[in-house]
């Protein structure tokens, strides 16, 4: 009797199991196994800006493509998602700090031979903090799309009043502008030290000569960073920069009076100042990263285009990935988007003259990306979390740095 | 007369698309996570199952040493310990007095309290925070029109709480609210009119009859917001990212960190089967406590 019973259920349960099973695969678009049709995974909330292209594609290729615009967000989600269940897209855009995540997981297809064989996307065509993103264990795994890096912005005219007729260039003067300028009055402050970027204070550390990991061996309680990240905290101590996040718009700490006339930012941040600034053209500009110690290298991010390990087609997908890979495209996809071409050639184009651009491919030339292990991003919460105090109660930044050293070391050699 | 297989088999039937549904959905998801939160599955290991490690206790020893977990624990206890009882007298309060009347102004302030509670979490959080912004904020600047203030609702550790809080409460009391109404609605009026007659007051009747008549309900919403707050993770993911200085961080956001962000899902797993043994033996002690008031 009791048998029965339960046969009945696991029969049930099975055809019930079966249908959802079927479903999923109606859904899944990736499976169209005429490689006629496949699906590329694009971070962002509307395809505007990579549609036209696309839709060139297949008209050239009577490929079809199915785009999905996910909000970057929500993007790291998705593609855990899709690496769990060994299903997803054909072609897919990776952040760059992704890279070492995807790859560790198998998720991505080795491209090596393709890119050694095809002149178009050869590594050297890129510039090497991009390509840096692509490349494990000397295979490469994705080819570089868009760069983005990051520059000083600051308020021209504010900077004129305390006696800066440039940006600043040294650290030294950095300082000494911001100190100047949060001595206007008041909720006013000069540099904005970031303390929800988690890249910020490596980047200041490598300035200062710092080799962030050796080996396994992390080196963040080391003179080099602790050094430089006692600099920064020396802004918050009189204050020259905000403790805490102000909560305010661009138009609010940028524009106006401007509470927070300089802060570091990539490419992204320039429509919005534009649009939401309400300054005029001459009241704003940008500058490469002011000197510390070693350099001012900034830090490189962006998206790569990689295939799906796991696609079914991905011949086409490959395709795709050279197709939109062109200077041609790569173009078009700045004008549309504001992104910036990986490809060096494409930078002598009319289009990328504007000075303020030419301010971040000065600054490429001295840019590279966060060390590409697939514990950075934990590594960089715990900064975070580690600088918050620094930031908000003066905390030791020795001590913190010590903290974050034994946390970090234990995570790598996990 | 016996029952035939038959019989026996058609109230299965009936409960078998729910079953199904709780089992694939939930049974097996939590019988996956228990042994996952037995390894140091991370992202490797998703793509290729055989680096996946068992490394026993290890995540369970480890949980205990993170003071970032023991944190977000107390913070779930405040959380908990603060909302539920707040939640619960609130909406019970506000239920009685708009049992008062069946007029057009009840009605109106049941549908006031009650709107909050059909609200998005997460659009709701996203315009709370608006309205905590500090310096262009409506709450600060209503607080300075009359002097007060500016208050650092979300940025200052012990303050951020309470404004988390504040807003899953507003959020809490119209669906409980709307349980205890009914509930009071079915009170004989007969109880009411014999104490009445008795000479009992308003105080005494509410005390006497209305509490005691609402014993089950009480405890069904008790049970459910307890375990609503446990979770808590809505509110401080959207509005304060656990932050500052990790104080409204909850254990759910701490799982969803450790899990989706920093793809530590063995370690996140034993965090979950933490939590899902607290919530377990919070419910049992809410039963245990039920079946001894029923008894007497």
């Amino acid at each position: 009797m009791k048998l029965t019973k339960w046969l009945g259920i696991s029969a049930a349960a099975v055809a019930a199991a079966l249908l959802l099973v079927g479903c999923g695969n109606s859904n899944n678009s990736s499976s169209g196994s005429n490689g006629k049709s496949i699906t590329f995974w694009y971070g962002g909330d509307a395809d505007t800006a990579v549609k036209p292209m696309v839709d060139a594609f297949t008209k050239k290729t009577g490929i079809k493509v199915k785009i999905q615009s996910i909000p970057w967000s929500q993007y790291n989600d998705k593609l855990l998602t899709a690496a769990a269940s060994k299903s997803g897209p054909d072609l897919v855009l990776m952040g760059t700090t992704g890279m070492a995540n995807y790859v560790s997981s198998k998720s991505l297809m080795d491209i090596s031979k393709e890119v050694k064989s095809d002149k178009n996307i050869s590594p050297d065509k890129y510039f090497e903090g991009s390509v840096r993103t692509t490349e494990f264990n000397g295979k490469y795994y994705a080819v570089p799309w868009y760069v983005e890096t990051r520059v000083l912005y600051y308020r021209k005219d504010l900077l004129k009043q305390v006696g800066y007729n440039e940006a600043p260039k040294t650290w030294d003067e950095l300082y000494d502008a911001a100190t100047k300028l949060s001595k206007r009055g008041k909720n006013m402050y000069g540099f904005n030290v970031d303390f929800a970027e988690p890249t910020f204070g490596f980047m200041f550390a490598r300035q200062n000569g710092a080799t962030l990991i050796k080996g396994k061996t992390p080196q963040f309680n080391k003179k080099p960073t602790v050094e430089a990240l006692e600099y920064l905290a020396q802004f918050y101590k009189n204050g020259a920069s905000p403790k805490q996040d102000l909560k305010l718009t661009i138009g609010q700490s940028f524009g106006g009076k401007a509470p927070i006339p300089m802060f570091i930012s990539g490419p992204w941040m320039m429509a919005s100042v534009k649009k939401d600034a309400g300054l005029k053209d001459d009241q704003w500009g940008v500058a490469v990263l002011p000197k510390g110690k070693d350099n001012n290298m900034s830090n490189t991010g962006g998206g790569n285009l990689a295939v799906f390990n796991y696609s079914k087609n991905k011949s086409s997908a490959m395709k795709l990935l050279k197709y939109l890979s062109t200077e041609s495209s790569q173009l078009k996809y700045y004008k549309n988007s504001d992104s910036m071409p990986t490809l060096k050639s494409a930078w002598t184009d009319k289009s990328l003259s504007d000075s303020r651009i030419q301010v971040f491919r000065k600054q490429l030339n001295s840019s590279e990306p966060m060390p590409l292990i697939k514990q950075w991003d934990q590594i960089g919460q715990n900064y975070l979390k580690a600088w918050e105090p620094v930031a908000m109660q003066g905390a030791n930044v020795q001590k913190a740095m010590d903290q974050l050293n034994s946390q970090t070391e234990q995570l790598l050699n996990k | 007369m016996a029952k035939t297989l038959r019989d026996k088999l058609v109230p299965y039937t009936f409960v078998l698309p729910a079953l199904l549904l709780l089992a694939l959905f939930s049974l097996i998801p939590i019988f996956i996570a228990l042994i996952i939160s037995f390894t140091g599955l991370d992202i490797t290991g998703l793509g290729d199952w055989s680096q996946i490690k068992f490394i026993g206790l290890q995540n369970y020893t480890q949980l205990f040493h993170d003071s970032a977990f023991l944190q977000s624990i107390l913070n779930t206890g405040y959380y908990v310990v603060i909302g539920v009882p707040l939640v619960i007298l609130l909406s019970l309060t506000v239920a009685i007095l708009i049992n008062f009347g069946q007029n057009r102004f009840f009605r109106f302030m049941r549908l006031v309290f009650y709107t909050p509670s059909i609200t998005n979490t997460v659009a709701v959080a996203v315009v709370w925070t608006y309205m905590y912004n500090p310096s262009m904020g409506l709450l600060n600047n209503l607080f300075g029109k009359i002097g007060m203030g500016p208050f650092p609702w979300l940025s200052d550790p012990a303050t951020a709480k309470i404004s988390l809080i504040i807003l899953a409460v507003w959020k809490a009391i119209g669906l409980n609210m709307l349980i205890f109404l009914a509930a009071l609605q079915g009170i004989p009026e007969s109880l009411y009119e014999a104490a009445e007659l008795d000479g009992a007051g308003w105080w005494q009747q509410t005390r006497h009859i209305t509490l005691p008549s609402l014993s089950f309900s009480i405890f069904f919403v008790t049970v459910t917001t307890l375990i609503g707050w446990f979770q808590f993770f809505d509110e401080p993911f959207v509005m304060t990212k656990g932050g500052p200085l990790n104080s409204t961080n909850s254990v759910a956001l701490f799982v969803y960190q450790n899990g989706f962000q920093n793809s530590n899902f063995g370690y996140a797993a034993a965090g979950s089967f933490i939590m899902f043994a607290a919530i377990i033996l919070a419910t049992l002690v809410q039963f245990k406590l039920q079946k001894k008031q029923q008894g007497l």
